[in-house]
């Protein structure tokens, strides 16, 4: 036989699972998913070294590795903001701080509010930075969320309930200094021959 | 080789929007074209066909060795300087490849002639992997076609098994795949490698070329402002490194399918080298640069633009006269210039076959008719079979 031996029809329908499976707003929905997952736990929020170490004595040296390992991740995966106003939008005022980077330039942060606490079976402790927004336009108003924008809850609420994914260490956001350095001999080649709509680029 | 008349399979317009192929029709013209197909018999697939497209193909790997070794070459094949050592550097760390597709004239005899190596960016992909497939399975179950027939495409089970392997090198790593804006029929394709590529087990996202960023560190980057590792792009190598982003190409170590040697593989310039690496190979046409032309002898000739896409700006010349020429933006960097084999009548179509590889193996071949002596974007798809 010279062809493909069988194809999964199934998969390559297209239509219906447009409808069925793209999430409009993952964001929003994972803290849904989350709450009736079977793999939750509980994990402890502290919204400093010192709430750590009162709600558990005699573990002051884990309160602030897992306070330090959670602030450098806030700088590696946290949301970042070329200017402060898109900051202040989604996390509220005087929640947002800059840092300097290259060419006297910086960037907005939001200030990390808590971090999330949780044992691990061999005796270890994790942790990961959370966040929320004072900004009533916000998803994350009045909520605990995270680095990739998952909602967990009430921010008045010391106790929030996680998979074992919010802890691991997110991919490193960067910052994006422009869009579209690539695509643009498209743009002169395309007005040719005024056609406005065409098939290919590829061949 | 022949032609037939074949009934259309009822409704296969919804089945399309079923499977979600949208650009059967393009600009009010049938581009998938069910109302024939081609008769291959076995021996002419193998023989003729999967057999030369192999050896082609390892053919042209030597002449991309050549190139990429040589200043003077690499001027004639119209690459940037600033990016010789980067094509360079990725031919020589064996940087992997996905796909290509060989133009072939054939007409049922004789020896198939390579036109042009389509080996960055081809498209009709969905077309031949998927469509064409699922053409022949309807037909035969309807008892319109021989329960024997065959076809030559195996594209889509080679392809999914490429990405399997390719995730080797890539273990937990995002693919992004990537077309420009305003082309169903580019999203389509890259949508179909997408799928592909998830059948292996790879995880996927889609960013259009425009929208890739550049962030202060020098990495491309999604709309999430996430780094871009491993990405897969349908868009030409020759486009790239002209723009403002081929700065950072380097910094940035996208590990690119089509990896960047393919700059030089779907390039041209690499008609007449290949006729000067292998003069009188059965399956070449001799083929020259624009400085060997008063030299070569040739009477009858087609002119190509080093860079084209789509049959744009080629012409026909026979005797000394234009006899046909197709208009286009391309042509800046010079042309080659390939004795003329005209594409074999079927009635009154002209017919080429599309012969693919997936990295060094053939893996099928798709059949594009014209009225037109040369093909264009909007010639039409056919079926094929084999009996």
């Amino acid at each position: 036989m010279k062809r493909t031996q069988s194809i999964d029809l199934g998969v390559m329908r297209k239509a219906p699972k447009l409808f069925a499976f793209r999430p409009l707003a993952l964001a929003v929905t994972a803290g849904t998913l989350i709450g009736c997952s079977d793999d939750t736990q509980e994990a402890q929020v502290y919204k400093s070294v010192e709430d750590c170490i009162s709600g558990n004595p005699g573990q002051t040296e884990q309160c602030e590795i897992a306070y330090q390992q959670a602030e450098q991740e806030a700088i590696k995966s946290g949301p970042k903001y070329n200017n402060l106003a898109a900051c202040v939008q989604d996390f509220g005022a005087h929640n947002c701080q800059s840092y300097p980077v290259q060419n006297n330039q910086s960037i907005f942060m939001p200030l990390m509010a808590g971090y999330m606490f949780g044992s691990m079976m061999n005796g270890g402790s994790r942790s990961a930075p959370l966040y929320t927004s004072y900004s009533r336009r916000s998803p994350a108003y009045g909520k605990w969320t995270s680095t990739d924008g998952n909602l967990f809850g009430s921010a008045n609420s010391n106790k929030i309930r996680v998979n074992d994914k919010a802890f691991k260490p997110k991919p490193t956001v960067r910052r994006t200094m422009s869009r579209g350095g690539f695509g643009s001999t498209i743009a002169a080649k395309s007005s040719f021959g005024g056609r406005t709509s065409r098939s290919s680029w590829g061949g | 080789m022949f032609r037939s008349i074949i009934k259309q399979r009822p409704n296969w317009q919804i089945s399309a929007a079923e499977y979600g192929f949208t650009f059967h029709t393009m600009h009010g013209e049938a581009y998938w074209d069910e109302s024939a197909y081609y008769q291959f018999s076995l021996e002419q697939i193998e023989r003729d066909i999967e057999a030369p497209t192999q050896e082609l193909h390892q053919m042209c790997l030597q002449v991309v060795d050549k190139v990429i070794a040589d200043q003077q070459l690499m001027q004639k094949f119209q690459i940037p300087e600033q990016h010789w050592d980067y094509i360079r550097n990725s031919w020589l760390a064996g940087d992997q490849s996905l796909y290509s597709r060989m133009d072939l004239v054939y007409g049922g005899a004789g020896h198939a002639k390579l036109y042009e190596n389509n080996a960055d960016t081809p498209t009709s992909l969905y077309e031949t992997g998927f469509w064409q497939w699922l053409w022949l399975q309807d037909q035969v179950n309807a008892g319109k076609l021989n329960r024997r027939a065959d076809q030559f495409n195996s594209l889509q089970e080679k392809i999914i098994n490429r990405f399997a392997q390719l995730k080797l090198e890539h273990p937990a790593e995002i693919l992004y795949f990537s077309c420009c804006k305003d082309t169903d029929e580019d999203r389509g394709t890259v949508q179909y490698l997408e799928d592909c590529a998830t059948a292996a087990g790879i995880e996927c996202k889609f960013i259009y070329v425009e929208d890739i960023g550049l962030s202060a560190d020098d990495c491309f980057t999604d709309l999430d402002n996430l780094k871009i590792s491993w990405m897969f792009k349908l868009y030409p190598w020759e486009f790239m490194l002209r723009e403002e982003y081929s700065d950072v190409l380097e910094s940035a170590a996208v590990s690119w399918i089509e990896p960047p040697w393919k700059a030089i593989l779907s390039n041209k310039a690499l008609l007449p080298m290949l006729w000067k690496m292998f003069p009188q190979h059965p399956n070449l046409l001799p083929s020259f640069f624009e400085d060997e032309l008063k030299n070569s002898q040739l009477v009858n000739y087609v002119k190509k633009p080093i860079f084209a896409r789509e049959g744009a700006n080629i012409s026909i010349h026979l005797a000394g006269k234009e006899v046909y020429s197709s208009p286009g933006p391309y042509g800046d960097e010079g042309y080659i210039y390939q004795a003329y084999s005209p594409l074999p009548a079927f009635g009154d179509n002209f017919t080429l076959i599309g012969s693919w590889l997936v990295n060094d193996q053939a893996a099928g071949i798709s059949v594009r008719e014209d009225k037109n002596k040369v093909t264009q974007d909007m010639s039409r798809y056919m079926p094929h079979i084999i009996l």
